[in-house]
């Protein structure tokens, strides 16, 4: 009893009562949330970082019941994508802030009113399992009847990454929803998330996928039996921005974590990681063709936040999921 | 502490009662009560407009249909293991009984969610196991287990505990001198069987087929790692999917769907109590003998596949989770050469969630047990010597809470919890909401117990204490606590032991810095890092089994009842 009553009077003080801790809700795969919030900590003694990991559908989902019942936990969102902190910041949920460090970013990669910043740059293209006969080279190979069944992607009903690769592709002149038709079609599965998309095609159960590029270009380097493609069409792409809550009970250090992710130290460690940094000038990881040569199809978030719900039910009508 | 006089006892008694039966009555009740009220109004008004609309939209159906399926025939599956086991354990003379029974009690005690990681992880394409035997089936192969069938499959081992403890309860119950009896009479093995062991122990059988159901029905672990990657929702998997996807918004919707799941589960249950009522057989006599059926020459080979049916469903899946765990990337098959402890390293001593998630879960079983022995002692008991006419309702309904599937009773508790009445403030989104989810669940774990020991105590004893003046709490000290004890034990185990394990509530109910073991690991399995996943797992199944062997170690200084797999 004591232990209990020791850990709920921890849990419950940590988010009130110490000045110097930031709470931070993240899309970052685990290990690397944890590493990010170590460096932080390390370059800012003195400052907390408490953190919690989800999908971003689910996260926000979480969000959207704590700000309803009056009690929003985090100070900082560090997710997927700009689309949904487009929509927070036209909701009033977020706080401007135009970091000293913005000068070194395509101007495209951040909000013009500072209400978010975007870290990385995430792709989306193709996985597939190195057992397999014939390596596909382009979007259009996965609706290839001699594969049927035997494809998996991320559900744009859970993942944001996914939504963002759905507006991406069905905007594109030449796939469009026609695209999806034939994948839906071709019983590709959209359940879940990357990781479970990215478990299907490693052990092999659907040796094609749609996924992000780090998680099958850090697990090829770990030995995992795949191969990653950036097709010739492009690849659709996520930034994982982040933002300052407008409820942030703890402003001061939460506008150090933005400069910090966005400065040469948050830069460096971002590519250390796996993943393309989104600041100029910063070289691609390991695993990756040069920056130049990866094509990012066209993508207009204004658009798909207006279009987010519409393309969610059109997604769910073809491939009859729930 | 004045209170003396016997008619001051009395009065302190009924006062007591009355405070505790609202306590108990809020915990258990109360939320059952506000879950029913948002389904029937619309804005405050009588409706059922939107009941009408959920039941009609066709994934509601179908999930119903998904549910009834897979609980269905995975109470079918529990039924033929378990009572096979329990028969066989019950009624022959086979070797190493004790042994057989602790090994077959693990299922139970171990996560659903971490059954069916385990499990899927030995088979399909990528199975290390399968591909060191060189029989891997080939690329592009659906893994079986994402199917009805693997639900069913895995809900059937995952169950099969309940009826093998219920069905040997029932089959020790049997006295030795009725299948002697028969014998005398002429009756030969199989006969025996039929006509006099089958129909003795039809009522336990019963029970355990009902409580079976209900709990494969409620199940969320299971049907959301295997289910959901194959778009085949059941009704507690398709409520947390609402959830996830839009958040409270949808809370009267999914409160209808709530519904719909508890009122399959009391259909259940009543159904059960139908068969029962008309299937009532008096045993005479004691029960001081057991039956030991001799096996003779079949002794040995029946051993040797129970044992092998026991390691199959044991050690198999958990070699295939230590596995996953030892290797540096999903799909890297397990070689001197590739193991590594990183995600062993990684999830225990880097990630505070896990120490987080540790604390929480030990804390929220540890303050269950101890919150509801302080409950349920001084109730049953002052049940049991005032039989009002509200503790005699309260008597009838209080297995709702455990009965309904923690889905229902998660949604419930948000409905009733996130805006406290008077106040501003909420639990949702604070520990408190999933602790008090846990007293409401397991009060009845607790409380039945408790009262089926506190029904034998003659009470001359407590008599002859208040007529010498024993007060109140002197009198609960000193006279009805140790009596008790043993029963409080054994539900303060089991209750310790499923809420350490517990994820279909705490999936719905927690927040930052409230994460359970449970909800981490389907987390980390969920975002793709399952060697993570396995790790906590492995640590989990071995905290679990090595909680259950120091139970057992000490079970012989312990009265007789405490070790809940003994009775």
């Amino acid at each position: 009893m004591k232990s209990f009553i020791t850990s709920t009077a921890f849990v419950l003080l940590a988010s009130t009562a110490m000045a110097d801790t930031i709470t931070l809700y993240t899309s970052q795969p685990n290990a690397d949330a944890q590493r990010t919030v170590d460096a932080f900590m390390a370059a800012n003694s003195g400052t907390e970082v408490d953190w919690v990991r989800d999908g971003t559908t689910k996260l926000m989902a979480r969000l959207r019941a704590e700000i309803e019942a009056g009690n929003p936990q985090p100070d900082l969102l560090l997710i997927a994508d700009t689309v949904t902190l487009e929509g927070m910041a036209q909701e009033g949920l977020l706080t401007a802030y135009k970091s000293p460090e913005a000068a070194a970013y395509d101007a495209a990669l951040y909000s013009a009113d500072g209400y978010y910043h975007s870290t990385k740059l995430i792709t989306t293209g193709i996985v597939y399992n190195t057992g397999v006969e014939t390596a596909p080279t382009s979007w259009g190979d996965l609706s290839d009847a001699s594969i049927k069944g035997q494809i998996a992607m991320p559900s744009p009903l859970y993942s944001g990454a996914a939504l963002i690769h759905l507006a991406t592709l069905t905007g594109d002149e030449a796939l469009g929803w026609d695209y999806y038709a034939n994948l839906a079609a071709n019983e590709a599965r959209a359940q879940g998330g990357n990781g479970g998309t990215f478990k299907a095609v490693a052990s092999g159960e659907k040796p094609y996928g749609m996924v992000v590029d780090f998680l099958a270009i850090r697990n090829k380097a770990d030995g995992s039996p795949v191969e990653f493609v950036f097709p010739k069409e492009g690849v659709s792409y996520v930034t994982e921005p982040v933002a300052i809550m407008s409820t942030a009970k703890n402003v001061e250090g939460a506008q150090k974590f933005v400069d910090f992710l966005l400065g040469d130290a948050g830069q460096n460690l971002v590519l250390d990681m796996g993943y393309i940094p989104a600041r100029d000038g910063m070289g691609v990881p390991e695993g990756f063709p040069a920056r130049e040569d990866i094509k990012l199809m066209a993508f207009d978030p204004a658009e798909a936040l207006a279009n987010a719900e519409t393309n969610k039910a059109k997604f769910a009508e073809l491939f009859g999921a729930e | 502490m004045g209170a003396t006089h016997t008619d001051g006892g009395s009065r302190s008694e009924a006062r007591l009662l009355s405070a505790i039966l609202v306590v108990a009555i809020c915990l258990t009740l109360a939320p059952v009560l506000r879950l029913f009220v948002e389904g029937v109004t619309d804005e405050g008004r009588p409706s059922l407009a939107l009941m009408a609309d959920v039941l009609a939209q066709p994934s509601t159906l179908s999930a119903l249909k998904h549910s009834l399926v897979t609980a269905g025939f995975g109470t079918l599956v529990s039924l033929v293991l378990g009572a096979a086991f329990a028969f066989l354990v019950a009624l022959t003379d086979l070797r190493a009984k004790a042994a057989l029974v602790f090994c077959l009690m693990i299922p139970m005690m171990i996560p659903p969610q971490i059954t069916a990681l385990s499990w899927t992880q030995i088979m399909g394409p990528s199975s290390v196991l399968l591909k060191t035997l060189g029989i891997a089936p080939p690329l592009g192969a659906p893994q079986p287990l994402y199917s009805p069938q693997g639900i069913i499959f895995l809900l059937g081992i995952q169950h099969m505990s309940i009826i093998f403890l219920t069905l040997r309860a029932g089959l020790r119950a049997i006295p030795h001198d009725v299948v002697e009896a028969a014998r005398i009479s002429g009756a030969k093995g199989v006969r025996t069987w039929w006509q006099i062991v089958m129909p003795l122990t039809l009522p336990s059988l019963a029970a355990g087929t009902a409580i079976t159901f209900v709990t494969a029905l409620g199940n969320f672990g299971i049907p959301a790692m295997l289910g959901i990657p194959a778009g085949y929702a059941t009704l507690p998997t398709l409520v947390y999917q609402k959830l996830a996807g839009m958040g409270t918004t949808v809370l009267a919707e999914v409160s209808v769907l709530a519904m719909l799941i508890g009122g399959v589960a009391v259909a259940g249950i009543l159904l059960q109590r139908l068969f029962q009522t008309r299937q009532k057989l008096h045993l005479v006599g004691s029960t001081s003998q057991p039956l030991a059926l001799p096996l003779g020459a079949a002794r040995l080979p029946v051993e040797i596949f129970l044992w092998i049916v026991v390691l199959a469903i044991l050690v198999l899946p958990m070699f295939g989770l230590l596995a996953t765990s030892l290797v540096p990337a999903y799909g890297v098959s397990l070689r001197f050469d590739t193991v590594t402890l990183a995600s062993w390293h990684e999830v225990l001593l880097r990630q505070p969630v896990t120490a987080r998630a540790f604390a929480n879960s030990f804390g929220l079983a540890a303050g269950a047990s101890v919150a509801l022995i302080v409950i349920c002692l001084p109730l049953a008991w002052l049940m049991e010597r005032r039989k009002t006419r509200l503790a005699r309702v309260f008597d009838s309904l209080l297995d709702l809470p455990y009965a309904l599937p923690g889905v229902v009773l998660s949604i419930a508790m948000i409905l009733l919890l996130i805006k406290l009445p008077f106040t501003d403030a909420t639990l949702y989104g604070t520990i408190w909401i999933i602790f008090l989810a846990y007293l409401a669940r397991f009060f009845a774990v607790m409380f039945r117990p408790v009262q089926a020991s506190l029904k034998q105590f003659d009470p001359a004893m407590d008599e002859a204490a208040q007529s010498v003046g024993a007060s109140l709490y002197r009198r609960l000290r000193d006279v009805v606590f140790p009596l008790s004890a043993p029963a409080a034990a054994a539900g303060a185990i089991l209750v310790f032991l499923t809420a350490f394990n517990e994820l279909t509530v705490s999936a719905l109910l927690w927040s930052s810095g409230t994460e359970t073991l449970g909800v981490v690991i389907f987390n980390l399995d969920d975002s793709g890092e399952t060697g993570m996943a396995s790790a906590l797992a492995m640590t989990i199944v071995c905290v679990a089994i090595v909680l259950m062997a120091l139970i057992q170690l000490f079970s012989r200084r312990f009265p007789k009842g405490v070790v809940p797999w003994q009775t």
